[in-house]
């Protein structure tokens, strides 16, 4: 059983495993060598597996507000300025491919510069605005 | 304030999780940012039959940073303070990212109980007899313990 679930993870992990390092994964492990070190990060990797997996479900949702990407950012939602400039009216992809309202992901690059789904270096691709003006109700 | 409102969200999503989960998980009526989680213990683990109570605390600044999550039921492993239900995780610290969810947390949770990392043991006695490689002795241990601690779902679930 732990090792049909090794695979699986080893599978539905390759974007995140790229972060930490390459190196031997969950297969070239099994012989035993660089047993402690590799054992490690596959724990690590299988937790991550959760997370991309329970975000996969919704691909149009910001993961760090869980709001719609057409919509504007849960932060904008509680404090609506009007400001059609407010970041939480942007989405901004990273060059990893991944999107997330811009103050929402400004507020995460505060903390760590990487992306919270992948783990890579974040860089920004591109800002975009959701909507049109005046389509904002207030 | 944000975290509110996503807290709202997850709670919301919290109760449409599927039984077969086996996680329950709610936030408390007056506290949004104190949750309380059960675990039914994985089949095919000695924890199997048990159910197991988590309490989280969720930082106002969430999801920037992690909630705060301890066993509240005695369980063996080597992962888990005996006395105190304290968590070795890494997702818990440092590799904790806003794209994981409450519930993600506890599903995390439930496979570090079916797939403990004896290298970094806050039980150093359960820790020890994996690395010894004495798997009986590990599964026995926490087979008594679930048993007695964590067996008995009306005193849990209240
Ligand atoms: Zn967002
Ligand atoms: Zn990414």
């Amino acid at each position: 059983m732990a090792d049909a679930e090794a695979m699986e993870v080893e599978q539905a992990e390759q974007p995140v495993a790229k972060g930490k390092g390459r190196g031997r994964g969950a297969k070239g492990d099994k012989d035993g060598e660089g047993k402690g070190k590799s054992g490690k990060r596959f724990e690590i990797k299988k937790w991550s597996a959760v997370a991309m997996w329970s975000w996969a479900i919704c691909t149009d949702t910001c993961a760090i507000c869980r709001n719609n990407l057409y919509e504007p950012s849960i932060e904008y939602q509680a404090n609506p300025t009007g400001d059609t400039d407010h970041p939480g009216l942007s989405i901004a992809w990273g060059v990893c491919g991944h999107v997330f309202h811009l103050d929402c992901i400004q507020r995460w690059l505060k903390t760590r510069s990487a992306c919270p789904l992948c783990n890579k270096e974040w860089e920004f691709a591109k800002i975009e605005k959701i909507l049109p003006t005046g389509t904002m109700g207030e | 304030m944000a975290s509110k409102s996503r807290l709202l969200k997850e709670a919301r999503e919290c109760a449409k999780a599927p039984a077969d989960l086996g996680i329950s998980l709610q936030p408390d009526e007056r506290n949004i940012h104190t949750w309380r989680g059960h675990i039914r213990g994985p089949s095919g683990t000695p924890f199997e039959g048990g159910t197991f109570e988590l309490t989280l605390s969720v930082p106002q600044n969430y999801p920037l940073f992690p909630p705060s999550v301890r066993f509240k039921t005695k369980i063996f492993h080597p992962n888990v303070h005996f006395k105190t239900g304290e968590i070795c995780l890494d997702i818990l610290k440092g590799a904790w990212t806003p794209a994981w969810t409450l519930l993600a947390v506890c599903q995390a949770i439930s496979a570090l109980m079916a797939d403990p990392a004896p290298d970094s043991p806050l039980n150093c006695d359960a820790g020890n007899l994996l690395r010894g490689g004495d798997l009986r002795g590990y599964a026995s241990m926490a087979r008594c313990y679930t048993l007695d601690l964590a067996s008995a779902p009306a005193r849990q679930l209240s």
